[in-house]
């Protein structure tokens, strides 16, 4: 089987392309993987020139034009057809490439996609997905995290669409954390059946019909880090909000542990003592160390880093695309696709 | 003497053949190891007998390996269908005998004087093509070498870096005799620089041009093809070598030929012969698509990369006591590149 070949939005985040350009480099070193850095090719190419890279499993296609962080999406990409983020999803819809991967403005890599790639049947909207650690571990692989999705691809979402996610998360976990049958729940205020908004109760009512995934039911925000499904089922402007917010906590956690450490002596003794297992719960909450989150339901796979990616986040963003390129994942939700929602939702 | 128009020399280790020295265990295998078991950088070997071949061609090979190791270098090179006119190799068993061990490390009051020394035995016309590698100073010496036969580097200032490379006195007399028996002349076109540890290619810029780091032999041969040496028909010979002993593939190929579009050292009317070349040689394609991959795909990689690049001026004045200065000896170079791991202790860091 040939290498997959990953397109990488060289110009997208807030420390592009510099870090975009490091994590690709030692990409080509340390992985068999066939890289495409697309973008401002000089630019590029001049900062290739000063790490260590291997140039045999690199291509650099030139993109004129970048969208910032900062820009409306629509009008951006209307006005800048030549973005490093537009050319870069015609590449992977073109054959060129199978996976994107962009640390950019996820609006832009959202429309971008929506323009050049195909939604598989039965999917109305896509879906940003990210992995969040929890205190329970999930599926035969054993990961430390749960699916939470959508995470900000869309603002709102239908019953439709939340059971479109529900179907699509449950695909994607069954094949990368190995988990034959992952528990799936829809976020609300309440556990009961009728806690939520009518889009929650009437995706409830369907996925409790729905053949084909492990529908647990409602959970609320305390079950997502105890880890209670493998799954969370959310709209994108309520999932940004608990994913950023739960970031925010992990981060702040670090922060005053860190206050902690320089404060006294002999908390820096204690905290020296415990400085394994405080590294171990870094890496665990280091979005780093994930890479990046599927945006699910094109016929592609397209990989969303964080925007304040930097080189070992791009690292894993690419490793992730492979290993979802690897899974086939946009066949295997297509093929769930079809077994499942459509008849539920009676279409 | 005759009829020599072109040397070709080569090192050994990192250029010609993959070998592991950065640890004990690597040299000792190295040391022990039969000829057949000694592994090549891919298609080194397809490219020296190219060479070989033409007309005029003289294939020198100087190396740092002990002279003990002679017998079962030459028969890998019998192993490898590769003939060369020259061998040198290191006396680095009298050097241990005589207590010199910084003489078995150096590479400057070794190879300088060596170069010299098979320089008077080719015509005043013959022009040199030279093949080294990034783990020691192999761009440093072969420009050295360079700038002492045009006289870019005159008495005082070889004496003063042979000193600053700490090089035995007896090595750095006979260095600066050689150089002051030197007819004067200007032949060294290109330095080839295997990027065997894939050294960034920015640290080599100090050197200008004419030193052009390499990521493999199929760079060195496009570029050779551009220079005039052989035709696009040993491109593709080459190409065929790492395709079928080295699972290369035409992706690869096509990168690989970008990057050399990217660092201005071709163009991109330069694939047209080599695609003529391709065609023509249906063994070659054939070898090449191991995956269903088309010559388009090739030739796609080539089409974006955006305007044609400067190139760097071809001889600048190199500043080899600056160099020294502050780099430090050349003996030391490859441990400071390697850089060491900084503990840290603090969990939080």
């Amino acid at each position: 089987m040939p290498n997959a070949t990953i397109a990488v939005d060289a110009m997208g985040g807030d420390f592009a392309p510099e870090e975009t350009v490091k994590g690709v480099a030692r990409l080509s070193l340390e992985t068999q993987l066939d890289l495409l850095l697309v973008g401002d090719e000089p630019r590029i190419s001049e900062l290739l020139t000063r790490v260590r890279h291997n140039p045999e499993r690199i291509g650099v296609w030139h993109a004129p034009e970048a969208i910032g962080m900062g820009e409306k999406p629509a009008e951006a990409l209307a006005g800048k057809p030549e973005a490093s983020i537009a050319v870069a999803a015609r590449l992977v819809a073109d054959g060129v490439a199978d996976a994107l991967v962009t640390a950019g403005n996820t609006g832009a890599a959202i429309l971008a996609c929506a323009d050049a790639l195909r939604l598989l049947p039965g999917v109305r909207r896509a879906a940003l997905a990210a992995v969040f650690p929890t205190a329970l571990r999930h599926g035969l692989k054993e990961d430390p995290f749960s699916l939470v999705l959508d995470v900000g691809a869309g603002l709102e979402a239908t019953a439709d669409d939340l059971v479109t996610y529900a179907v699509m998360g449950s695909a994607y976990a069954r094949v990368i954390s190995r988990n034959p049958r992952p528990r799936v729940a829809l976020l609300s205020n309440g556990t009961e059946a009728e806690k939520g908004t009518a889009a929650i109760v009437e995706a409830h009512r369907r996925l409790a019909e729905l053949q084909g995934i492990d529908f647990i039911g409602n959970i609320e925000g305390i079950d997502i880090p105890r880890g209670t499904a493998d799954v969370v089922v959310t709209g994108g402007f309520v999932g940004n909000v608990v994913l950023k917010m739960l970031e925010g906590v992990a981060e702040t956690v670090m922060e005053l542990a860190r206050f902690a450490y320089k404060e006294r002596l002999a908390w820096r003794m204690g905290l020296t003592m415990l400085g394994g297992g405080i590294r171990q719960l870094k890496k665990v909450t280091d979005w780093e160390q994930y890479g990046g989150a599927p945006i699910l339901g094109f016929d592609k796979v397209v990989i969303k880093a964080h925007g304040r990616s930097k080189e070992q986040a791009i690292f894993n963003a690419c490793k992730v695309a492979a290993k979802a390129v690897a899974a086939s994942i946009p066949a295997s939700i297509a093929g769930l696709m079809v077994e499942s929602p459509l008849r539920a939702s009676g279409e | 003497m005759g009829g020599i128009r072109h040397v070709y020399r080569w090192d050994l280790d990192k250029t010609y053949l993959r070998t592991d020295f950065d640890s004990w265990r690597g040299l000792l295998r190295a040391a022990w190891e039969k000829a057949s078991a000694k592994v090549n950088v891919a298609g080194s070997a397809a490219l020296m007998r190219e060479l070989k071949a033409l007309e005029g061609a003289r294939v020198c090979v100087i190396s740092g390996s002990p002279r003990q190791m002679r017998r079962t270098l030459e028969e890998k090179f019998r192993l490898d269908r590769v003939a060369f006119d020259e061998f040198t190799l290191k006396p680095n068993f009298e050097n241990l005998l005589r207590g010199r061990f910084r003489a078995l490390r150096d590479q400057v009051g070794y190879k300088l004087p060596a170069l010299l020394e098979g320089r008077s035995r080719v015509p005043d016309a013959a022009n040199e093509t030279l093949f080294g590698d990034d783990a020691e100073a192999d761009a440093f010496v072969y420009s050295l070498y360079a700038d002492v036969l045009a006289g870019r580097v005159g008495p005082a200032e070889l004496e003063e870096i042979l000193r600053l490379c700490s090089v035995y006195e007896d090595d750095a007399q006979r260095t600066l005799r050689l150089a002051a028996e030197a007819r004067h002349c200007d032949p060294v076109g290109r330095i080839f620089i295997h990027l065997d540890g894939y050294t960034p290619p920015a640290r080599f810029a100090q050197y200008g041009a004419r030193v052009v780091p390499i990521y493999n032999y199929f760079q060195a041969a496009v570029l050779l093809m551009i220079d005039g040496h052989f035709g696009p028909m040993a491109v593709a010979r080459i190409a065929a070598e790492l395709s079928q002993g080295y699972g290369y593939s035409l992706i690869s190929l096509a990168n690989s030929f970008q990057d050399l579009l990217r660092r201005g050292l071709a163009r991109r009317e330069d694939v047209s012969a080599l695609r003529l070349a391709f065609e023509a040689q249906a063994a070659v394609i054939d070898a090449l698509r191991p995956a269903g991959e088309v010559f388009e795909a090739f030739l796609e990689r080539l089409a974006v990369v955006a305007g044609v690049r400067e190139r760097l001026p071809e001889k600048v004045p190199i500043d080899y006591l600056e160099i020294l200065r502050t780099q430090g000896p050349p003996g030391t170079w490859r441990h400071k590149r390697r850089g060491r791991t900084r503990r840290v202790d603090d969990p939080f860091a």
